[in-house]
């Protein structure tokens, strides 16, 4: 999944949210962090009962009918954020693409479709103890248990906002990989903040752009 | 911090959560017949019980969707949670309005406690 580390786009001009930084390992494997630019994403509001058949049509498949999972089709995946509310998730560049379509098989039905692929950007954490970083900084029950491969769960993350996507299970070879999705305003913030989680297992120190420091240190 | 019951997410700590006031008050649809006490009184005006209340709730940080409570002010115990347009569940608070002992007005907290000749005399 992680292969396609630097950004992927057509436009050169674009920059992405988290281009001054570098991926980013703690020892041993235990956990890695890197920003996944410009992927494509979409919000679609509709009537899950109403809007499924067209989704099904253009994507392959259908709408998660569960709260906080996921259906996914190769690169595409759609995610539940609301009961009426979908995120879909796609390859850079393959949402204009997505887009047309989707608007024309939902032609006539009541529904809303925004490419948000700029407003967002996606932060990939992997590895065995990528669940014990993000858990120092959310309230979300993020046991194993509770939260698995498929799931998604918008919460706060230390002072800002982001929705988390688990992409792989925990059996998977490099262990469980993360995907969180955060404003490109407070990426960095999350990204230092992230980093600092990881400090226990040897993450390299990020130091904030704003210059404000963690105070962790005496 | 208290756990609350998203309808749409389930269990979810408190900080995801933003308070969005008194439910169940509908917009007059004879605006234009309206006085402006009335007008005030749909705007501004709102009950501010000790004890039970219906409030809204916004799951800020999750899905984004309104949802009503039912929640006794005086203890934080949520009785009830409820999606918009369904109706109020007909609950039944066990034990008193506010904890045993507690002057019925004034603060919960005792160190701030009104009171009124004859009471809180043990």
């Amino acid at each position: 999944m992680s292969e396609a580390l630097s950004a992927v786009t057509s436009d050169s001009r674009r920059r992405a949210p988290l281009a001054h930084r570098t991926a980013i390992k703690a020892m041993e494997g235990a956990a890695s962090m890197a920003e996944r630019a410009f992927l494509g994403k979409l919000v679609l509001r509709v009537d899950p009962a109403a809007g499924d058949a067209a989704v099904t049509g253009i994507i392959g498949v259908s709408l998660p009918t569960r709260a906080c999972t996921s259906t996914r089709q190769g690169e595409t995946a759609i995610l539940w954020i609301g009961p009426d509310e979908f995120w879909i998730i796609t390859a850079p560049d393959a949402q204009t693409s997505l887009l047309a379509g989707l608007a024309e098989a939902m032609a006539g039905l009541r529904h809303q479709l925004v490419d948000v692929s700029s407003y967002y950007t996606a932060i990939e954490l992997a590895g065995p103890r990528a669940r014990d970083m993000l858990m120092k900084l959310t309230t979300l029950d993020l046991h194993p248990r509770a939260f698995g491969a498929g799931q998604v769960a918008g919460s706060m993350f230390g002072r800002t906002q982001a929705v988390l996507w688990q992409v792989e299970a925990d059996e998977a070879e490099g262990g469980p990989l993360f995907r969180l999705f955060v404003r490109r305003s407070t990426a960095d913030y999350l990204w230092c903040l992230l980093a600092e989680a990881g400090r226990e297992w040897g993450m390299p120190r990020q130091a904030p752009l704003a210059g404000e420091t963690w105070q962790l240190e005496r | 911090m208290f756990l609350i019951t998203c309808p749409y997410c389930g269990p979810r700590d408190q900080s995801e959560f933003s308070n969005a006031g008194e439910a169940h008050i509908a917009r007059p649809t004879n605006g234009e017949e309206l006085s402006d006490e009335q007008w005030a009184d749909f705007v501004f005006l709102r009950t501010n019980p000790k004890g039970l209340f219906a409030e809204r709730w916004v799951h800020t940080a999750g899905c984004r969707r309104f949802f009503n409570m039912l929640r006794n002010t005086a203890t934080d115990e949520i009785l009830a949670v409820y999606r918009i347009g369904e109706p109020r569940p007909q609950v039944t608070t066990a034990g008193p309005v506010t904890p045993s002992g507690e002057a019925p007005i004034g603060s919960g907290n005792d160190a701030v406690k009104v009171m009124r000749p004859g009471e809180g005399t043990e």
